[in-house]
């Protein structure tokens, strides 16, 4: 009898304590009932063991108890679907949030490689908390509806009270599903590829081809572009090689209607660079004065400021095109698992 | 435990579920308390752990379809449960609503071409 005293002294502790006395007395009552019946068929009390036999099969405490609890979950069946897509819109958000705060503080201090390194040791924990917070709303909620103080219909609308009119238009790029790229375009995009290329190589030295009737405007300005642009620019024609490359390459093989999605990834990874080098420059130094022993009195501040604009756009610039191929990548994940996992089947 | 073996138990848990409180209600339109309606559910092949019944007890009498009182018999304090009006109501329907399943899962069984789900019955 001991071990039973026990055994509903621990289960008490996992109890509700508005109802503890008087569920305790209840299973106390049957399992006594249970127990004297269990000894009157053997004739003899039961032995240690085969008491904590019986005791093993009614389970832990624990989950004993658990039974009693009318709520046994944080966020049920019901408000789960609309905590996951609030979840994920918050956490797109909290990202991109986090990463323009901090490309801004990078961009108008100094960054150094340690500061890389503690955005993006930090990043997790910020992560983490947007995550708890949305739980916890989301907990409370339930929580509040589950004992019937707040009605929310907006969150658990009716089955009838949604129109399936209202659901969004067929999304063609669905399901990786996207129209095979004519013969037509893809000799386009080369010719194109090709022009735009000439046109990159010509424009340093003609740079009317780029800026039209307003050169001769900008050539009357104090300023000039920052050496830091060279490598920039090869970048670029680099860039515009490759692509050439890229759709010849499809062209020749003939796998240009449906070119690897992998590619394009790779093509807008290569923008990183010289995004990275510009970011990466002395004092955010991006245009410089043509004579600074001239001018730097007169027009030193304006230049900080058109570099620190210009530093900053550039930092803006490189988060969205890091959300767009984040975003890239995972639908590329996805549609190659999806297409593997209905190959399977 | 196997995969298939977790499964089965998985489905058979869930299958078993809604048909213990129907069992239940059946069984208190006789007054019982906890541990005899254990037995008498066991006795009729329901076998139910004391874990997942008397708090089944609870939840029903919270939801208004039992009642309970504490009565004392063969010198113990024991708690009664019975049907209420709102329960035997619910249990009407509830049974309905079984042989109906149950006439409809007979009914693709028979008209199924695998004749070794009915071997099986």
């Amino acid at each position: 009898m001991e071990l039973l005293d026990r055994y509903l002294q621990a289960v008490r502790k996992h109890l509700p304590w508005q109802r503890q006395d008087d569920i305790i007395a209840e299973l106390r009552a049957n399992l006594e009932a249970q127990l004297e019946e269990k000894e009157s068929e053997l004739g003899r009390p039961l032995t240690s063991a085969e008491m904590e036999d019986w005791l093993k099969q009614l389970g832990l405490p624990m989950q004993m108890a658990a039974h009693y609890r009318p709520q046994q979950f944080l966020i049920g069946p019901t408000l789960f679907p609309i905590y996951r897509n609030v979840l994920k819109i918050a956490l797109t958000w909290a990202t991109v949030i986090y990463c323009i705060t901090r490309a801004i503080v990078l961009v108008t201090g100094t960054p150094h490689m340690v500061d890389f390194v503690q955005i993006l040791a930090q990043a997790p924990g910020f992560l983490f908390g947007v995550v708890a917070w949305v739980t916890l709303v989301f907990a409370v909620l339930e929580y509040l509806i589950a004992h019937q103080m707040v009605q929310i219909p907006a969150l658990c609308p009716p089955s009838g009270a949604w129109s399936p009119a209202g659901l969004p238009p067929l999304d063609p790029t669905a399901n990786g599903v996207v129209k095979p790229k004519s013969f037509a375009t893809a000799i386009a995009e080369s010719i194109f590829g090709f022009f735009w290329l000439i046109w990159l190589l010509l424009v340093p030295a003609h740079p009317y081809l780029m800026l039209g009737p307003g050169t001769a405007y900008v050539s009357s300005l104090p300023y000039k572009l920052a050496p830091i642009w060279v490598p920039v620019y090869w970048c670029l024609v680099a860039c515009g090689v490759l692509q050439l490359a890229w759709n010849l390459i499809d062209l020749a093989r003939g796998s240009y209607q449906r070119p690897h999605p992998a590619m394009g990834v790779a093509y807008k990874s290569l923008a990183f660079i010289p995004m990275t080098v510009l970011l990466t420059a002395r004092d955010h130094a991006l245009v410089l004065l043509k004579n600074p022993a001239a001018d730097q009195a007169r027009l030193g501040a304006s230049l900080d400021g058109i570099n620190k604009t210009a530093g900053m756009s550039v930092a803006c610039v490189f988060v969205v095109l890091a959300v767009v191929l984040g975003v890239e990548i995972v639908q590329w994940i996805l549609n190659s698992r999806r297409r593997r996992a209905a190959a399977s089947h | 435990m196997t995969i298939a073996e977790n499964l089965f138990e998985n489905l058979r848990l869930e299958l078993r579920r809604g048909c213990l409180t129907l069992a239940v209600l059946a069984q208190l339109r006789q007054e019982r308390y906890g541990y005899t309606l254990r037995k008498a559910l066991a006795d009729d092949g329901l076998v139910i752990d004391e874990s997942t019944l008397y708090p089944l007890l609870r939840r029903l009498e919270t939801q208004g379809l039992l009642a309970s009182e504490w009565r004392e018999e063969e010198k113990r304090n024991k708690r009664f449960y019975r049907l209420t009006a709102d329960g035997e109501q619910m249990f009407t329907k509830l049974l309905g609503e079984w042989n109906a399943i149950n006439a409809s899962v007979l009914k693709t069984l028979d008209a199924s071409p695998n004749e070794n789900s009915k071997a099986n019955l």
